[in-house]
């Protein structure tokens, strides 16, 4: 193998590779750091790139597996991470110019589990400031997504997906409110999930919205999602939030039998007269459930009717508590916020108090609806988003007030799991075109809080009975 | 409920001490209307019964 295709492994078989002595860490990390050279002046993943610390900690790697230690099971993998997350002597600057001399003096707990696990951090990934849903507000410039230039690669973990898909990392973490991770992963064509809220601690990370916030990864493959999950997850004591259970091993979890599974699709999200869903998503969606019933898996169509106004719910929700993070950054530093990030955080600041309360009523409402779902399903499943990756508007603001209104109702899609708080996952469920591009489609599976295994392992047999994983996007170079 | 206008949002970011941009405001009030006119016609039945609490982790979690 050319060492130069040494960056289109999985993370999985990168880490047994490196393991069984067959590759070297130094090897991987110089090819992954050659590609992103070629690669991202077009697309404007990576906020920072840590070649000399990548190289220094691949030596290290190096000699540890010549000697016989085995850090963990991602000794020696090159992951980037969203930087709004924590990194120890390392700019962590939230895409904001606000933050951009910010250098934390302890990793977040996530950093810690990667490093723990032997993860080398590869560099810092861009993202939208503060984390916001919009693609355009990075101070470091717009992320483009590799299948096309013109299009959003998902909000807000803009980086994450973009770098993942064009082979610029083995695997990334993400941070989701209202889709962040779900979304980059689906537009980019992969695999990421959003863990239970309190699976993975926050400890470390800036925040965006506290009540609705998880880490997860975005990956390539699902064992390679497993196994970044794996290396995060658990109980922390720095994040009061995170629940004291052991973390399955998520990796052996993966068996792909899903024989005898409940799994209720929500026909809200499959109605175009309902939520607006396009016809390629439908079929894509459709599609992927009859592969589940060929695969012995018991799918019925079911209603979860308050579905439909989680976008709203959740959307209030996450304006105000992220606009009530900061509030001196609006009254001290609004010149040095994106415009649209200024209005966000102005409007969350201005909606009543009744308005926050009535939402989180909502949130109440919409959560029991599906946990009840969920006692007659194992799974529940749906589109991502209504459509396929948009082209992104490059102009600040907002066109109107119904250009806001549908943002609103689009959000539905992702903050129905967002406030449900266990467990969603993104995949590839096939791909459009549009011209002569192709677009990444995807399903979304939900399980009950605390039930990645199941999650994981449906996408796994859906995975292990596709190829969608394993189409690449066009060459940058 | 009636839409924002231009002046109520300056009248609103005031009262939390917010010296709001003229360049920002036809944007806050369209995200600010959205929002409210949108949870407006939210009115499922029982909400009232609901307590306004963001309950995460529920017996059984």
């Amino acid at each position: 193998m050319n060492n130069q295709d040494l960056v289109f492994l999985s993370a999985t078989e990168l880490a047994n590779k490196i393991r069984e002595k067959q590759i070297s860490p130094v090897e991987v990390v110089k090819a992954y750091l050659d590609r992103i050279a070629v690669v991202d002046p077009k697309l404007n993943a990576y906020i920072t790139v840590l070649a000399d610390e990548a190289l220094v900690a691949a030596h290290e790697a190096e000699t540890d597996i010549t000697s016989g230690l085995n850090k963990g099971p991602l000794h020696g993998v090159p992951v980037g991470v969203k930087d709004q997350i924590h990194t120890e002597g390392i700019r962590t600057s939230s895409a904001s110019r606000i933050r951009s001399d910010f250098v934390p003096d302890v990793d977040a707990a996530v950093v810690s589990g990667l490093r723990k696990s032997g993860a080398i951090i590869l560099g810092k990934l861009n993202m939208t400031e503060f984390a916001m849903g919009d693609p355009i507000t990075s101070a470091f410039g717009v992320t483009r997504n590799p299948w096309d230039l013109s299009r959003s690669p998902g909000t807000s973990s803009t980086g994450s997906g973009a770098a993942t898909a064009s082979f610029m990392c083995a695997s990334s973490l993400g941070e989701d409110t209202g889709g962040s991770v779900r979304g980059p992963a689906a537009n980019c064509g992969l695999v990421g999930i959003r863990p239970s809220w309190g699976r993975v601690s926050r400890y470390g990370v800036d925040g965006a919205s506290w009540s609705l916030d998880t880490i997860g990864p975005i990956s390539r493959t699902v064992e390679d999602c497993a196994l970044t999950l794996g290396a995060i997850a658990g109980y922390d004591r720095r994040d009061q939030y995170t629940k004291d259970v052991p973390v399955p091993d998520y990796g052996a979890a993966l068996t792909g039998d899903v024989s005898g599974l409940k799994v209720g699709l929500i026909k809200e999200f499959l109605d175009p007269d309902v939520m607006g869903v396009t016809e390629p998503v439908r079929q894509g969606v459709l599609d992927a459930a009859r592969l589940l019933v060929s695969l012995g898996a018991e799918v019925e169509e079911t209603s979860l009717p308050l579905a439909q106004v989680a976008g709203v719910a959740s959307r209030i929700i996450s304006s105000v508590e992220r606009s009530s993070l900061h509030p001196e950054w609006l009254r001290n530093r609004p010149d040095d916020l994106h415009h649209n990030t200024r209005v966000a955080f102005t409007a969350g600041e201005l909606v009543p108090s009744s308005v926050y309360y009535k939402a989180q009523k909502l949130r109440t409402m919409v959560r029991r609806q599906a946990l009840e779902a969920f006692e007659r399903f194992d799974i529940l499943a749906m589109p991502i988003a209504s459509e396929p990756a948009t082209i992104m508007d490059l102009r600040p603001g907002i066109p109107s007030k119904q250009a806001a209104v549908r943002a609103l109702t689009e959000g539905s899609y992702r903050g129905l799991f967002s406030m449900v708080s266990g467990p969603a996952l993104s995949i590839c469920c096939g791909f459009s075109t549009d011209g002569a591009r192709k677009l990444p489609l995807a399903l979304q599976i939900a399980g009950r809080p605390f039930d990645e295994t199941t999650v994981l392992n449906v996408a796994y047999a859906y995975e292990q009975n596709t190829n969608w994983h394993l189409e690449r996007p066009p060459e940058l170079n | 409920m009636p839409e924002l206008n231009d002046d109520d949002i300056r009248v609103l970011a005031k009262a939390v001490n917010l010296d709001i941009q003229d360049s920002d405001i036809t944007d806050v009030k369209h995200s600010l209307n959205a929002m409210l006119d949108a949870i407006e016609s939210i009115n499922p039945e029982g909400i009232n019964g609901i307590e306004p609490l963001p309950v995460i982790f529920q017996t059984g979690d």
